[in-house]
Formats: C-alpha cells, sequence, structure tokens
C-alpha cells in the first residue's frame, strides 16, 4: 500500500516536475525570443537613425543647396530622398516640407536683396540720368556755336549713356525721367533710332496715312525706350553689313504698328520662350535673372508694356532673324496740333512721296508736290469711318498721279469737281459758246439719228467730241 | 530739334549717318550754294529733298540752309557735301573780305621807291 502511494506520489511529482521544467523551457524559450525581438527592433531603431542621419546630411549638403540653385537656375536638378524605403512617411514630409521653407527663405530674401540692388540703382541711375541731361544741354548749344563735327560724335556718345541709364532706371522701377508733349509719331521712331549703336543702319519706311499722327504725351518717351531697346537688339545681333528695316503703320483697329526686322542671328525656342515671359510684362523683374551680363532688353519692354499699355510681340522675320512688333493702341494715339512744324529729318509718308510720279523736272517738281499733299487729308478722312485695311501704301502711289491726269483730260465728265469748275471758268465766252454749241448739236444729232428709241446710242458721242475740244483748249 | 525744356527728340547727328567727318572738302560756314539741274532721284532722303527745295528759289549760304532746316551747321555740311558729291549742289567758297595791308610791306615799298630818286 505505502508502496503504491510513493509510487503515486513519485508519479504525480514527476508530473509537475515535467510540467515546471516545460513550462520553465517555455518561459526561456519566451525570454530568448523577447530578447531576439528587442534586439532586433533596436538594430531596426539604430538602422533608422543612421538613415535619417544620413537624410539630414544629405539634406544639408545637397538637397537645401540645389533647392536654392533650381531657384535661380530651373533646370538644375533637386536630389529627393537618399533612401525613401527606410524613412517612413512622416519623416520624409518633414524633410521635404524643410526643403520647402529653405526655398521659400531663400525666396523672400533674394526678393528682399534685389529690391534693395534696384533702389539703390534707381537713385544712382536717376543722378546720372539728370547730369547727362545737362551735359546734353550744353552739348546741343554748343553744336550751334560751334561747327566741329566732333561734337555730334560727343552728342552721340552722350546719348548712348543716357539710354543705358534709362533703361536700367526703368528696370528699377523708376519714372522714365521726362515728360513729353504729344509727339509725332515717326518723330519719336527717328528718336529711338537716334539712340542705338549702328543706327544709321537702320531704314525707316513711313507707311502712315495721317502724317501728323502723334503718341499721347504719356506714351511718348516710354514708346521710344521701348523701341530703342527693340533697334539695339535687332543691331547687336545682326551683321553690320545688313540693314534694319523699321516699317511705321496704321492697323486697321485704328491703331499703328512698328515693325522691326533684322536679318541677324535669329534666337532659339528657350531664349525666345524666356523672351515673351518677359515682353509678357510680368509683375516683377528680378535683377538676378537677367543673367550676366544682364541682358536688360526685353525686360525693360516688359516693364513699359505692363505700365503704358502698347504691346509687344516678336517671332521669326522674314528676313531671316527677328521681328518684333510693337503695337500702340488707339487710346494712346493722337494727332500733332497744326502749330508744330515735323522736323525736316521725319521721312514723308510713302503715298505722299513726290520722288516717284513726278521725275519731270525740277521746275515740275513743287507744284507736284503740293498736288500729292492735297489729296492726303481725303485719304485720311477715308478710310477712319470705315476702318479700311493697311497694307496697301503702293495703291495711293499708282493712284495720284491718274488722278491728276484725270483733271487735265476729262473736265467734262459726270463728276466734276470744284477744281474742274474752277478751270471752267477761267475760258472765255467764245470757248464756252463753242462747247454749249458742240453740246447742242451732239443731242440734236443724237435725237435725230436713229429714232425716238434709242438715244442712249448716240448721245455719249457728241459730249465725248467736246471734251476732246475742251482738252485742247485748257 | 526744339531747344528749351525737356529733352530734344531727334538730334543733329542723325544727318550724318555715323560719319565722323563730311566727304569731300572741307566748307565755309558762308560757302554760297547753288541748285544745279540734276534731278534729285526718287529715294532722296527727306532732309536732302528739303534742303534742294530751299535752293530751288535761289542762293543761300550753308548757315541759312542750317537756319532755315533747323540743323546746326556742322550736320547741314554733311548734307551739302553728300548733295555736292552727288552734283546736285554747286558750293562756292565765300569771297574773302578785304584784309589790311601789311604794314611792313608797304615800309619797304615806300623805302623802294625813295632809293629810286
Amino acid at each position: 500500500m505505502l508502496g503504491w502511494i510513493v509510487a503515486l506520489v513519485a508519479f504525480v511529482a514527476a508530473i509537475w516536475a515535467t510540467v515546471q521544467t516545460d513550462r520553465a523551457r517555455k518561459d526561456a524559450y519566451g525570454a530568448a525570443a523577447r530578447a531576439e525581438l528587442t534586439d532586433r527592433q533596436l538594430k531596426a531603431a539604430e538602422a533608422r537613425t543612421l538613415a535619417l542621419t544620413e537624410e539630414i546630411r544629405q539634406l544639408g549638403q545637397k538637397r537645401i543647396p540645389a533647392a536654392a540653385t533650381a531657384l535661380s537656375h530651373r533646370t538644375a536638378p533637386v536630389p529627393g530622398l537618399r533612401e525613401a524605403a527606410d524613412i517612413e512617411g512622416d519623416a520624409a514630409r518633414l524633410l521635404t516640407e524643410a526643403v520647402q521653407a529653405a526655398g521659400t527663405a531663400v525666396l523672400e530674401e533674394r526678393r528682399r536683396v534685389d529690391a534693395a540692388a534696384r533702389s539703390a540703382m534707381r537713385g544712382t541711375s536717376a543722378k546720372i540720368q539728370s547730369l547727362l541731361n545737362q551735359s546734353q544741354h550744353l552739348l546741343h548749344e554748343l553744336q550751334h556755336e560751334y561747327d566741329d563735327p566732333r561734337i555730334l560724335q560727343l552728342d552721340f556718345r552722350n546719348e548712348l549713356a543716357l539710354r543705358r541709364t534709362q533703361a536700367t532706371a526703368v528696370l528699377c522701377d523708376a519714372w522714365p525721367g521726362l515728360a513729353r508733349q504729344n509727339s509725332s509719331l515717326v518723330e519719336v521712331v527717328l528718336g529711338a533710332q537716334s539712340r542705338v549703336a549702328g543706327y544709321e543702319r537702320i531704314k525707316v519706311a513711313n507707311h502712315l496715312r495721317q502724317e501728323r499722327l502723334a503718341l499721347a504725351a504719356r506714351a511718348a518717351e516710354p514708346f521710344a525706350i521701348a523701341l530703342a531697346e527693340l533697334l539695339a537688339n535687332a543691331t547687336a545681333y545682326s551683321h553690320p553689313d545688313t540693314e534694319v528695316p523699321v516699317t511705321v503703320q496704321q492697323t486697321a483697329g485704328r491703331g499703328a504698328l512698328v515693325l522691326v526686322d533684322d536679318a541677324g542671328i535669329g534666337m532659339d525656342d528657350d531664349a525666345l520662350k524666356r523672351a515673351r515671359a518677359l515682353l509678357a510684362g510680368p509683375d516683377e523683374v528680378l535683377l538676378t535673372e537677367l543673367g550676366d551680363p544682364p541682358q536688360t532688353g526685353f525686360a525693360v519692354v516688359g516693364r513699359l508694356v505692363a505700365r503704358y499699355g502698347f504691346s509687344c510681340h516678336i517671332e521669326s522675320s522674314p528676313y531671316g532673324g527677328m521681328r518684333a512688333m510693337l503695337r500702340i493702341p488707339a487710346h494712346l494715339l493722337t494727332v500733332m496740333d497744326d502749330d508744330r512744324t515735323l522736323s525736316v529729318l521725319a521721312p514723308k509718308p510713302m503715298h505722299a512721296r513726290p520722288g516717284v510720279p513726278a521725275a519731270a523736272g525740277a521746275g515740275a517738281k513743287v507744284p507736284g508736290d503740293d498736288a500729292t499733299v492735297i489729296p492726303t487729308p481725303g485719304r485720311a478722312a477715308d478710310p477712319d469711318p470705315a476702318g479700311a485695311g493697311t497694307g496697301s501704301p503702293a495703291a495711293p502711289a499708282a493712284e495720284l498721279p491718274s488722278r491728276r491726269r484725270r483733271t487735265r483730260r476729262a473736265p467734262a465728265a459726270p463728276a466734276a469737281s470744284r477744281e474742274e469748275a474752277e478751270e471752267l471758268v477761267a475760258r472765255t465766252p467764245e470757248q464756252a459758246g463753242n462747247s454749249w454749241a458742240a453740246l447742242q448739236e451732239g443731242t440734236l444729232s443724237g435725237r435725230k439719228a436713229p429714232g425716238g428709241d434709242a438715244p442712249g446710242g448716240g448721245v455719249p458721242t457728241p459730249p465725248a467730241a467736246s471734251s476732246d475740244d475742251q482738252g485742247d483748249e485748257t | 530739334m526744339t531747344p528749351g525744356p525737356g529733352r530734344r527728340l531727334i538730334p543733329a547727328y542723325l544727318v550724318t549717318g555715323g560719319r565722323s567727318a563730311p566727304t569731300g572738302p572741307a566748307l565755309d560756314r558762308l560757302a554760297v550754294l547753288i541748285r544745279t539741274d540734276a534731278a534729285l532721284p526718287p529715294d532722296t532722303g527727306s532732309e536732302h529733298r528739303r534742303l534742294c527745295e530751299l535752293l530751288e528759289p535761289g542762293a543761300l549760304t550753308v548757315v541759312e540752309c542750317a537756319a532755315h532746316l533747323d540743323l546746326p551747321v556742322s550736320a547741314t555740311v554733311f548734307l551739302v557735301t553728300d548733295l555736292v558729291a552727288a552734283g546736285r549742289l554747286h558750293a562756292r567758297p565765300p569771297i574773302p573780305s578785304a584784309g589790311e595791308l601789311d604794314r611792313s610791306l608797304v615800309e619797304r615799298l615806300l623805302v623802294g621807291l625813295r632809293s629810286l630818286h
């Protein structure tokens, strides 16, 4: 019995011991697993920290500088995260935000520095501009006092310097620094021409219908500055042997258009895109964006376009280089006062030029000139209500001489003008009697000839004869 | 070319066409200009044409032409030399005004005349 009990106890003890051992083993196993897990987590955390450190190093050494560079050089690559997989979403987002914040800060700082630079240059250029204006005035007086042609050259150099200074001032948001009266459009174009190195290559063709078309006072000087910049581009980027044709014409919408063509090297697509962005008149142009040396031309035009309401467009020119178009809207145009005379240098409109038809001789030139000037107001008044097409400068040139001949040959034409009536007055009574008699005879013979039915066939002939008669007399 | 307040719009040097000195012989500001019979070609510039028209009724001096054209004399000389070179104008140098006689010459003449006795 005791043996049984002992055996049972031993058995129970054995089971308990087994269970205990098992539990202990399980515990130990669990502890080992936990330890391993902790270890692994530790390693992962360490790796993450390392990766994060590397990312921060990357951020400081590469990403932020690259982002700052990319603000001025749009094509520069900005590196991203080094090992995107190792960084959790939150950290990656924060890092990217850090890059963005740095970019914004750089941009703001740059804008501030640029504004400071502009204001400093604005002050300086205003001072230089006023000094150059004074020396221009002195040179002007000297020119009239002394006959040395070197004063003219000096004046030109002064004008070039003045243009540079003025352009810089405009770029720095300054007022163009000069008030003008309403100024003839052609004179403004010539004024812009005179401000450019190589101005002798610029050929201005005047296709205006209205000779005294003028720019409103507030737009005159800004327009001259803008056009001078475009002309400077055209002469600088084309061969010195080529001409730079400038065409001044009126558009159908009562505006005007100035075209500048050059046979230069043209522009590639990138440059063209950049130039068009500048010409569109952006709100702010940073000096630091204009390159080194700064290319100010289009930026200056863009500033003026945005402020004064004319517009500029560039495209490839049929001459091989670029064509720049400055469009002046109708509200900036006016007509010059009659008491102001145009400069001698201003080219005459093509259609009023006496050269082509009046090559008869020296004596016939002056009246020829008068005769061609008379139709000008008529032509100018004509298209205003109609808003006729622009590009027909050849038509009036061909029409003018024929009009003069018509007054001589056919004074008895049905649409007789006042001038012809005046010519008729100058006739002697005998001549008048003859012509009336001829007319009467003609009418009578016409009525007699084919009977009453067809007077139309007979009537026109005798007046034609009588008109020949008068044509000989006059 | 209107002096006075504000900046002039068209400077006189525009007529030089980028040249530093006029072509041909130097012209005095009192040189007399006469129009020839040669007709102007149709592509003549408006300033050349205007100058020829000024001379149509008769002769004028360079400085008078300059005043009519509202240009300085130095710039007008460029126009004139161009037209003279093209045969459209004659330029005649001014007749020099009678200067004072050289006193020493007269004295020597006097001495010579006296020595004849």
